[in-house]
């Protein structure tokens, strides 16, 4: 049995998390309550209750009113919320103490029948909660006392105090559940810093400070989140002041409003890697020299400078900077680009030009198919057509289909998924390796099941994985991601492209904000206005 | 005329059945999953199963249709699937601000377009003349969207005289309602132009002449409302037009209509919500049409008695 207290975890947390290189937030001095901001964003949400929405729409706004037992702070350090310390009884089961005097905007007190009821509701419900496939083998939890609270998992789990500090697994209050029914999924009712208002559809949804929030209370009056689905009438809502915060702002005009006094552009490198995956199953990329060809003769820096424009950082590896586990690949140590590298490397494979510029062997031209959406990440499709023209540099052809992404989604996670190449962004929603690495590399995860989509299959990182996601012990197991990201650097299956950057713009009298590398934790309790 | 209203109705049972039809099978037949987009990424294959199992989408085709049918008979458009929430409840969020735009819209094209039409007609060639003509060329030719962001950056942004957008005062209304109407205004002038200059020309209009009526009632009263039948037909093209081509406005405008929630149900492929964003406009389509039949019959009494 061991007692982790949240000093000894912040301290290691804040060692692991010594990449994500934050901005301190705005000194406490000359904090002013009152008044309300108004944000702009691109669509209404879904549900305001995470058992119906775990996107970002809902997300930004039930974050405020939600609060989980943990929080990741965004320094990416586990903090406590709900919960004020906990203890790791077994592999399968940790002990919460609740904070004591918390209640849920309607006056039901928090105690540990509510934690239960919430994880109850989220695992076992009619249907269970969209994020239920998000927390893994969690199973549930147990009332030890009113303040206690047991959470049990099926199997040793390794994130499970990332998935408890996750964004979506807010504590809901149970009378609020029973007595509004699923008038809740549009009201919820939680413990945090804001309480819900008004939610007109597709127009605004409104928060207002709760009186008795059990921390710092919120500065704000109010906030409004307004829905502006047009880029271009979001920024010009910043520049007439029906705006105060811009959710996903238009990229081509963050220069200007960087040199701008008037407003301020908040940004920090998010958890999301995007991309051009190799199909290790299908031939000639089942050769790990071709594939390795193909990295050398990517020009990152050129896709960056000249489509990213700023609004991303080349990517370091197939984990963002901010996750735990994360290893830097050394990519451009190990894969520099080079032409006559990647042309030395595809002769070592057989390959001899042909008539038409294109490679080949045994007669068969070097032709890949590519799948891609367009619109799905910032630049996807003109990133995919660069690295095409990159690829013709080489001798290599690549031919790329473009579909809307409903459609490359379900062919992605089809058994017959058969193209060479696809573009993919994938998030690490948990902040946690196992929740790419388990997913993405190991071999029982090849669609249908999961998304190794590269069809990469090594029993070596297969036992790596497997043993960090059932091991408890944190030092130990970045230790083991670490040494499948030794492994996969070796024998790349993608050409990682680029770490999307969470970008907020705020008018200059918005203070006390800070942006946070999880997309979906827009915190709102520290912020205030200075008009 | 009730026989005829209440013929009209009945014909439309089988029009909106087949519209459901349709809507379900093109969204069965495009690919992609409403459950799997729903659920995400991260969502586990058995998830996705036990959810689809929960909506009843893993039942064939004709069994959904046959359910829905059933259901739609006793007045239930059933539950949005992603958003767990009746379609009612969805479509009455949206349905009155799409009405408000529309009519504001064709009310706009009607007004303007029939006056620069009537204008144009009676002094043809004139400098009002080439300009309109020059005017709605442009305003048939921009699209939606570009006209709609000049306007928020002259009315909005230079001068400070509207907001950005969204819902709430009739100031909200003006800039949506003007973008959405321009090409209708367009359309309707340059129906109006040539068919009273047609109208002019006839043997009716010169013996109203002689008897020495005053040009303002030639114009009026014999000329605009023989020209009358083709404009009207244009308006009641033009209304279904509104409603479905608000998409682009709306998003423009952030107006909180049904062409955004169409959209958003295509894309998450709600086929539940599609289907009752589809309904209600195909209800509007019949009553539109039938309307614009009424109104020829009190414009024409021949046709009236023919009906």
């Amino acid at each position: 049995m061991t007692r982790v207290r949240f000093a000894f975890a912040a301290l290691v947390a804040l060692i692991l998390a010594g990449a994500a290189g934050l901005v301190a937030p705005a000194p406490a001095a000359a904090q002013k309550p009152g008044g309300t901001l108004t944000i702009v964003r691109p669509t209404d949400p879904v549900s305001l209750d995470p058992q119906l929405e775990t996107t970002a729409p809902g997300a930004w706004v039930y974050f405020n009113m939600l609060e989980p037992l943990l929080t990741i702070d965004e320094k990416m350090q586990i903090r406590p919320s709900l919960a004020s310390s906990y203890e790791v009884m077994s592999p399968t089961k940790v002990r919460f103490k609740l904070r004591p005097g918390v209640k849920f905007h309607d006056g039901t007190p928090l105690n540990a029948a509510a934690v239960k009821f919430t994880f109850e509701r989220a695992l076992r419900g009619t249907p269970p909660a969209r994020w239920a496939s998000l927390a893994g083998p969690l199973a549930g939890a147990e009332v030890v006392d009113d303040l206690t609270v047991d959470v049990t998992t099926r199997e040793p789990y390794g994130p499970i105090l990332r998935t408890l500090a996750m964004y979506c697994t807010g504590i809901v209050s149970p009378t609020a559940v029973q007595k509004m029914g699923e008038g809740f999924s549009r009201a919820p009712v939680g413990t945090g810093p804001f309480r819900f208002v008004e939610w007109k559809t597709n127009t605004h949804v409104i928060l207002e400070r709760n009186p008795d929030y059990w921390g710092d209370k919120a500065l704000l009056d109010r906030v409004i989140f307004k829905v502006v689905p047009e880029e271009g009438a979001r920024m010009i809502a910043l520049q007439t002041g029906d705006a105060d915060m811009v959710l996903l702002p238009a990229p081509a005009q963050l220069p200007q409003l960087k040199r701008d006094p008037k407003y301020v552009v908040h940004e920090v490198v998010g958890g999301r890697v995007v991309f051009a995956g190799m199909n290790a199953a299908v031939p000639p990329l089942d050769d790990v020299r071709v594939r390795t060809a193909l990295l050398h003769a990517v020009d990152r820096k050129a896709i960056l400078e000249n489509i990213l424009e700023g609004s991303a950082v080349a990517a370091r590896g197939v984990l963002a900077p901010s996750v735990f586990g994360f290893k830097d690949m050394q990519l451009d140590r190990l894969y520099p680009f080079d032409r006559a590298k990647a042309k030395a490397l595809l002769a070592q494979a057989g390959y001899t030009p042909g008539p038409d510029g294109v490679l080949q062997k045994g007669g068969q031209r070097l032709s890949l198919s590519w799948l891609a959406a367009r619109g799905r990440y910032p630049k996807d499709g003109e990133v995919t057509e660069a690295i095409q023209a990159m690829f013709k540099e080489v001798g290599v052809e690549a031919k790329v289909q473009f579909l809307e992404w409903a459609t490359v989604f379900t062919q992605f996670r089809s058994a017959g998924f058969k193209d060479h190449m696809f573009t993919l962004g994938w998030v690490t929603s948990n902040a946690d390796a196992d929740y790419s690495m388990y997913a993405l590399f190991h071999s029982k995860q090849i669609p249908p099941t999961g998304w190794n989509t590269s069809r990469y299959s090594n029993p070596k990182v297969d036992a790596l994985v497997e043993q960090a996601r059932r091991n408890l012990n944190q030092t130990e197991r970045e230790k083991q991601y670490g040494e499948a990201q030794d492994i996969l650097a070796r024998e790349m299956v993608w050409i990682p492209v680029y770490n999307t950057k969470e970008i907020v713009v705020t008018r200059a009298g918005v203070k006390g904000f800070t942006v946070h590398p999880v997309e979906y934790n827009l915190w709102l309790g520290k912020v205030w206005l200075d008009k | 005329m009730l026989t005829f209203v209440a013929r009209r109705l009945l014909l439309a049972v089988p029009v909106l059945l087949g519209v459901v039809f349709v809507v379900m099978l093109t969204v069965e037949l495009i690919p992609g999953d409403a459950v799997a987009l729903m659920l995400g990424e991260h969502a586990t294959p058995e998830a996705v199963a036990r959810l689809r199992d929960y909506l009843g989408l893993d039942k064939p085709l004709m069994v959904r249709y046959a359910a829905y049918v059933g259901h739609l008979a006793r007045g239930d458009l059933g539950r949005s699937i992603q958003q767990n929430r009746p379609v009612v409840d969805e479509l009455a969020d949206a349905w009155p601000a799409t009405l408000e735009l529309t009519v504001a819209a064709l009310v706009l094209a009607a007004a303007a377009g029939v006056a620069a039409g009537v204008v144009s007609a009676v002094w043809p060639n004139s400098l009002f003349d080439a300009v309109a003509r020059v005017g709605s060329l442009f305003g048939l030719s921009m699209p939606v969207f570009w006209t709609g962001l000049v306007l928020i950056v002259i009315f909005a942004l230079w001068l400070p005289w509207l907001p950005v957008g969204g819902t709430g005062s009739l100031g909200h209304l003006v800039l949506p309602a003007v973008t959405l109407a321009l090409p209708s205004v367009a359309m309707v002038a340059r129906m109006t132009r040539s068919s009273v200059l047609e109208v002019l020309r006839e043997d009716y209009v010169r013996t109203a002449r002689a008897k020495g009526v005053a040009e303002r009632l030639v114009v009026s009263k014999h000329a605009l409302r023989n020209a009358a039948i083709p404009i009207l037909t244009l308006l009641g093209l033009q209304a279904g037009q509104l409603m479905g081509g608000a998409v682009l406005t709306e998003t423009v405008f952030a107006w909180p209509g049904l062409g955004r929630l169409m959209v958003k149900a295509i894309f998450a492929r709600d086929y539940v919500l599609l289907q009752g964003a589809v309904l209600v406009f195909a209800l509007a389509f019949v009553l539109i049409n039938l309307a614009v039949d009424l109104a020829y019959g009190a414009l024409d009494p021949r046709i009236a008695r023919q009906g």
